[in-house]
């Protein structure tokens, strides 16, 4: 086929089991899990791509990929709709021969070579789909081509103490980066990977096929593509981002993500400055009613929802309905979920399509100096009347 | 229902809701936080499974094409069928049309005759209501009946003027029908809502133009009826149906849906209503704000006092401020301590700090579009 010559494809790995969700991703893939009212966290990558110029992404998913590609359907909502580019799920190849899986991340863009080359990229932008962050893509490739990197990776400081759970790049003062230790002991700096990647594609392309010829390698990018390049005298640069920035594939993270969109000065604005929204699929659904007896303080409450308990320092999706005499307190409640009469609910994460019957009381205050327990209901469940899920309790 | 089309006139009642239609037309109207009226309308007819929808308008119908696009949200732009939009010089006439009949017969070899469809259903936007128009067929073919017009109970109230009324005797039959007539309160009111057969409609259309008669409740449906040369059926609707034909009926109607039942009726299971998506953000309410017995899209940052309002999507109210009984569309900024009671904020309306509106339920303060106080 002959397709238009592209700048820079996106390749997202949305693949992750994500088990350190726990329930939360026990049908769903991590990227597909609902984040902050009406998105997914998949949305947030996705967005930045559309928002940098990027009209070409490949989505490569694994594990319990329905959802997701319902969710993603023909990237209308991001204006990826595209006939040429735009958005395509790639699921592992069922090949003649043999149907093989994913066997890292490396392998996962191995088995899409012939979908990049399509497109005859000069770049190709790896990505996560399980990071909240906005960022400008098109200032880091325009970085990675004036510095003639064969490889560009984002970088944040994180504080040195928690250096050693990082992937660290050591730099010259050019930026170029002669070392890269995967969770160092000992760090020698602060420059944690953000695992965002911009790479030459014909670089990529050469070692990816050398990767695969080598049956140690595990085919992981930050174990084995990134070193290999690094060891051969290629070109690395980091690229510094000063933004906001989480990985969510805790629950302790995805619930504190969650909040940090809260206040009048959140630490993560959805709304930024207005030039880059968060694009998100968006269901016909009315404007939320907000009852008489409702308390909201400081919360965000999507569309589609009926309030007329108490909501505090929480997140309520969209669809919704909070009964009478509900307490919502440093709580997610996922889309879709009835919470019925007089039911408590502090520091929680609540699953989509969850029903809590009345009475029940789902995790518990959180006292300044102790380890904050997130108690999280998982999709779909039914939290019987007056049943107590303890505080840190994942059902 | 495949074998239907519909035909949507927007236009109807832009001359009696003032300053709201200056620049849009009354299909277009703001309602219920994130909707225009004729999503209401698209939306019955495309859950009815109607897939060839002809939308008539004559002005200002800029805001209306911009919103309704290639109609893709009611799922209307697939293949053949879809969405048109009718209006007076794609159609070849060289003036506007003077009622639904001149429409009609305008549109009629050009458009109307083109789909495979043997039915039409006649909307307009003026109603808002979410009803099963798959329903309202059922009960035409069964009535035998050459048109059945759909009515409502409890409308009619001896000053409201209305377009057509009808009386029923204890058969379910029309035993009276009036138009341009403030009927009192034994009369169902017309919904602007009629079904027949298509080949009829295009038959009656032109043959009533061609002796210049153009209005359709009067001049077809009465006429012939009176004169026996056409059965006309009526099918009561018995969920809500609000009727906007005045700024004070908007106005009352806007702030209805804070009703859970009148809001339950028009958001019911099945009869999804749909309309443009627009990415916003979860509405934020702040740490002192007050918010009770409103409706609220997405897009607000809510930090000061709200009581039984409607929030369109982006509205900012700012801390101190207090709206009582407003309808405050999209993008609207509310100044701290800012006063508003029974107003109606036109899109993008900007109320300084401390300003003071109070209007009343019979006559809204009204502000223009983009107006600054």
């Amino acid at each position: 086929m002959n397709f238009q010559k592209k700048r820079c494809v996106a390749m997202l790995l949305a693949g992750g089991q994500g088990t350190r969700l726990y329930v939360l991703t026990e049908n769903t893939a991590k990227p597909a899990v609902p984040f902050g009212g009406k998105y997914r966290i998949i949305d947030f990558p996705l967005s930045n791509c559309v928002n940098s110029g990027i009209d070409t992404v490949g989505i490569l998913t694994q594990y319990q990929p329905l959802e997701l590609n319902e969710y993603i359907g023909n990237g209308q909502p991001w204006g990826l709709n595209r006939s040429h580019g735009g958005v395509q799920v790639l699921p592992p190849y069922a090949r003649s021969k043999k149907s093989e899986w994913y066997k890292g991340t490396a392998n996962a863009i191995y088995q899409n070579i012939k979908f990049i080359e399509r497109y005859d990229p000069d770049n190709v932008l790896i990505l996560s789909g399980d990071h909240i962050y906005r960022m400008d893509y098109a200032k880091m490739i325009k970085y990675h081509e004036e510095h003639d990197a064969d490889i560009t990776i984002a970088v944040r400081k994180v504080p040195m103490e928690e250096a050693s759970r990082f992937g660290i790049m050591n730099t010259n003062p050019d930026g170029s980066i002669y070392e890269f230790e995967e969770k160092p002991k000992q760090p020698k700096s602060n420059n944690a990977s953000m695992g965002i990647y911009v790479f030459k594609w014909s670089i990529l392309k050469q070692f990816l096929i050398a990767d695969e010829e080598d049956p140690k390698s595990e085919n992981d990018f930050g174990k084995n593509i990134i070193p290999a390049i690094l060891n051969s005298g290629h070109k690395l640069f980091a690229y510094d981002f000063e933004g906001y920035w989480k990985d969510v594939g805790t629950i302790s993270s995805l619930w504190e993500a969650n909040m940090e969109l809260l206040g009048t000065d959140p630490e993560f604005n959805l709304y930024g400055d207005g030039s880059a929204p968060i694009f998100a699929r968006n269901y016909a659904l009315p404007a939320s009613y907000i009852d008489v007896h409702s308390k909201n303080v400081n919360c965000l409450i999507a569309e589609g929802c009926e309030v007329y308990g108490s909501v505090k320092h929480s997140i309520v999706s969209t669809g919704c309905k909070v009964s009478k005499d509900v307490v919502l307190e440093d709580a997610v409640i996922m889309p879709n979920t009835v919470i019925e009469e007089g039911v408590i609910i502090r520091n929680a994460i609540i699953g989509e399509g969850c029903t809590v019957r009345s009475g029940a009381v789902i995790g518990g205050s959180f006292r300044e100096g102790d380890k904050r327990q997130i108690a999280v209901v998982g999709k779909d469940h039914v939290i019987e009347k007056n049943q107590v899920v303890k505080p840190g309790e994942i059902i | 229902m495949k074998n239907v089309m519909g035909l949507v006139f927007a236009n109807i009642y832009d001359s009696s809701l003032g300053q709201l239609t200056n620049k849009r037309t009354q299909a277009s109207l703001p309602y219920g936080g994130r909707y225009r009226q004729i999503d209401f309308t698209l939306s019955n007819m495309a859950n009815a499974g109607i897939r060839h929808i002809g939308i008539v308008t004559q002005y200002n119908f800029q805001s209306l094409m911009n919103h309704i696009g290639s109609g893709e949200e009611w799922d209307l732009e697939i293949g053949e069928g879809g969405l048109e939009f009718i209006t007076p010089y794609s159609m070849g006439a060289t003036n506007t049309f003077r009622g639904k009949l001149e429409a009609i017969a305008a549109a009629s070899d050009s458009y109307i005759a083109r789909g495979k469809e043997e039915y039409v259903i006649l909307a307009d936007a003026a109603v808002v209501c979410a009803i099963d128009l798959e329903k309202v067929m059922d009960a035409h073919i069964a009535s035998g009946k050459d048109v059945t017009v759909v009515v409502k109970e409890g409308i009619a109230n001896g000053s409201k003027q209305l377009d057509l009324a009808v009386r029923m005797d204890e058969n379910g039959e029309i035993s009276e029908m009036a138009v341009d007539y403030a009927a009192p309160e034994d009369y169902l009111a017309s919904m602007g809502m009629f079904i027949m057969r298509k080949d009829l409609l295009r038959k009656s259309a032109e043959e009533c133009v061609s002796h210049n008669r153009y209005r359709f409740e009067r001049e077809f449906i009465l006429r012939d009826w009176d004169e026996g040369v056409l059965s006309v059926g009526a099918y009561c609707f018995d969920e809500v149906a609000l009727f906007n034909e005045s700024t004070e009926e908007y106005f009352r109607n806007n702030l209805a849906i804070i009703d859970r039942n009148i809001r339950h009726s028009l958001y019911r299971e099945g009869l999804t209503i749909y309309t443009k998506v627009r990415d916003q953000v979860p509405v934020y309410y702040g740490e002192n704000s007050e918010i009770d017995d409103c409706i609220v899209a997405d897009g607000c940052i809510l930090l000061g006092s709200a009581f039984n309002s409607v929030f369109f999507r982006g509205v900012k109210l700012s801390t101190g401020a207090s709206v009582k009984n407003c309808v405050v569309m999209a993008n609207c900024e509310i100044g701290i301590g800012a006063q508003l009671e029974y107003c109606i904020l036109d899109k993008d309306v900007k109320i300084n700090a401390g300003v003071k509106l109070i209007g009343t339920m019979e006559h809204p303060v009204i502000l223009n579009r983009g107006d600054v106080v």
